[in-house]
């Protein structure tokens, strides 16, 4: 999931204290799930808001909505006569459905209440670690399925570096030498062999942006010119 | 001027527990200060935060969790 963190309310009150009326969008998939910009989230901040503009003597209008994904199209009808009520957006989605809203309701503001942080899963309750940098150019297969562009400090795919002590990474001692995590799966499925090969150089030029995928199986010509109107 | 505080507070009671202990002083003829306002839960571990800011939102200046 993308795993994203509110920003301060302080910055988000910078943000929207001179609005007359806003209403505090959600997004109801991966923020949902990493607790940052869900329903309940929503409703947190847009109570923490209501008061700090009492307490502030202003009368800002603030609603709350949720939306299934602030990244599919179809998700804001449900949204589009609403909005028309309110000066702006409070978006509680990743970068992505910010930018994804602004472009669907546009001329609406939307104004971001999160830092997109990355692509991770959940470690436990409450805590939620990178796992994919979405290089374009998967190499998970010949490192036991453990990603040296990402766990490695230095994305080596011929690791490790003189910077591993005790499993423990150079760059902070919180962090895994991802080089010892591969070593030790890649043990345990007996496959330690295929470290002897020398990784060639990684091809980063799948990374340039901004990306774009298109599965021609699913592509509609005729939406895409709706679209581009 | 001499006007004296009194706080709202609402407390969130357990149906099993305070609450019943506040219904058995009702039924008993005791008396408690207005200015607590009950709100009766199943149970306190239903009590989320958001309940909490309600009522702060709507002017409580105390919430008393009892469970």
């Amino acid at each position: 999931m993308i795993v994203a963190e509110r920003k301060l309310f302080e910055q988000i009150w910078e943000s929207v204290k001179d609005l007359k009326s806003l209403l505090v969008l959600g997004c109801g998939t991966c923020v949902s799930v990493c607790q940052s910009g869900g329903e309940k989230e929503v409703g947190l901040l847009a109570s923490e808001l209501r008061m700090k503009s009492r307490l502030a003597g202003k009368e800002i209008k603030i609603g709350e909505a949720t939306i299934e994904r602030q990244c599919d199209r179809e998700f804001f009808d449900s949204i589009k006569d609403k909005v028309n009520e309110y000066d702006a957006i409070l978006s509680m989605a990743c970068g992505a459905g910010v930018q994804f809203s602004a472009e669907v309701l546009e001329p609406v503001r939307v104004i971001p209440a999160l830092n997109t942080r990355f692509i991770g899963v959940t470690v436990e309750e409450g805590i939620w670690a990178e796992r994919c940098r979405a290089c374009g150019n998967c190499v998970l297969r010949d490192y036991g399925g453990i990603c040296p562009i990402t766990i490695c400090a230095k994305s080596l795919v011929n690791g490790p570096c003189g910077g591993s002590k005790n499993g423990k990474c150079e760059a902070s001692q919180e962090k895994d030498c991802a080089w010892v995590l591969i070593y030790n799966r890649l043990k345990k499925q007996n496959r330690l062999d295929d470290l002897r090969r020398d990784a060639p150089i990684k091809d980063y030029t799948t990374q340039t942006h901004p990306g774009r995928y298109v599965n021609e199986a699913y592509r509609k010509p005729e939406l895409e010119a709706q679209h581009a109107e | 001027m001499n006007t004296k505080y009194e706080p709202i507070i609402v407390a969130f009671c357990c149906h099993y527990c305070a609450y019943s202990a506040a219904d058995l002083a009702g039924s008993m003829r005791m008396e408690y200060s207005p200015n607590v306002r009950i709100v009766k839960l199943m149970c306190t571990g239903k009590l989320d935060t958001l309940h909490l800011l309600k009522a702060f939102e709507d002017g409580a200046d105390a919430a008393l969790v009892a469970g």
